[in-house]
């Protein structure tokens, strides 16, 4: 994953330029279920070889795991979607490329994407917080109390995550939150494997010390 | 101190459940984007990419008929050529022929050395 191309380097479109995207008149996408025990490689595979029922499977796996990333990553829904589309647009055009069996094409899809925030949060130089990005807590038959408090405590992960410094905010969210073994964020991230415990290491004790002022308001006792 | 950073590492871990548990979900028109795009990809990748230009080297024969001026003007120039050759071999009655010339020298002294030129130019002056 090292070697990778500098096509593959971040090049965010924005939202005015995703809306020019119309789909050509190449008639109908064919949908429906290949076979969903396929891996995400012959899926690709079928997509390139212009079997089109391959895409809602691929889109179904891949893109929330990139949308939840971006999320955590950006603090912003909008530009998460931004970065969600454009990867999985790479993604479709190097189907014709990709080579089966050299890597996971869920590492390939996280590179690309975090290679794409990085690129966002450079333009931005400083961003904000968005707490909408934040996702609603699902119906878990908890409480009205507890679902209320899950919710202020996402809340207060994802303020205390944009305040880490980029690349330790991506290394904990992949680490933490997708739960990748280190040596795939190592290739996602082009770093070495000692460079992401360093990172996830720093990245979590910083966490807990910008959370620590807030236990009581989010419901953790001292006892 | 020790056990105070445990808790608060264990209260971290806790977050990063409650945070894997509730995955955002993926907005029905981002879905739809995105199909839309993997159409636009499929079309794309279905045309062939165009060859690619090159560059090509230009030989200097090539590069010389250019500087002539292309197939008419290198016509002219055999022609006025081939009328050269003719006119040396076979000049017209009213030129000296060429090859009674051979060995003709003019006995017109021409004043090559400085001195020379400075007293013909001395006495231009006066």
């Amino acid at each position: 994953m090292r070697n990778r191309s500098k096509t593959d380097q971040p090049d965010v479109y924005y939202n005015a330029e995703i809306s020019k995207r119309r789909p050509p008149d190449t008639g109908p996408l064919m949908v429906g279920d290949p076979d969903a025990s396929l891996s995400d490689d012959a899926l690709l595979v079928l997509y390139a070889n212009g079997d089109g029922r391959a895409v809602q499977e691929l889109t179904m796996r891949l893109s929330p795991r990139c949308f939840g990333v971006a999320m955590r990553v950006l603090g912003n829904r909008a530009e998460a979607e931004d970065v969600t589309q454009e990867a999985m647009m790479r993604l479709w055009r190097m189907a014709p490329n990709w080579q089966p069996g050299q890597a996971q094409l869920s590492t390939w899809l996280y590179r690309v994407a975090m290679n794409l925030c990085i690129d966002l949060k450079r333009r931005q130089r400083g961003g904000y917080v968005d707490l909408d990005a934040v996702p609603e807590p699902a119906d878990t038959g908890r409480s009205a109390v507890e679902q209320m408090q899950d919710g202020a405590r996402q809340d207060a992960l994802q303020v205390a995550l944009m305040q880490l410094p980029e690349r330790q905010r991506q290394a904990v969210v992949l680490r933490h939150i997708e739960e990748l073994p280190n040596p795939e964020i190592a290739g996602i991230m082009d770093i070495s494997v000692e460079a992401v415990e360093s990172l996830t290491a720093r990245g979590k004790r910083a966490l807990a010390a910008i959370l620590a002022g807030r236990r009581e308001e989010l419901g953790y006792s001292d006892g | 101190m020790m056990a105070d950073t445990d808790k608060a590492m264990q209260e971290l871990d806790d977050l990063f459940a409650v945070a894997r548990d509730t995955p955002a979900p993926l907005p029905d028109h981002l879905v739809t984007a995105i199909m839309n795009d993997a159409l636009i990809a499929r079309a794309e990748n279905l045309v062939p990419a165009p060859e690619p230009i090159t560059r090509t080297r230009v030989g200097i024969w090539r590069q010389l008929m250019i500087a002539i001026g292309g197939l008419p003007a290198l016509g002219g120039l055999a022609a006025a050529c081939a009328v050269g050759v003719w006119v040396g071999l076979a000049p017209p009655s009213f030129l000296p022929d060429p090859a009674q010339l051979v060995g003709y020298s003019d006995s017109t002294s021409v004043p090559y050395d400085s001195y020379d030129l400075a007293v013909v130019l001395g006495e231009e002056v006066q």
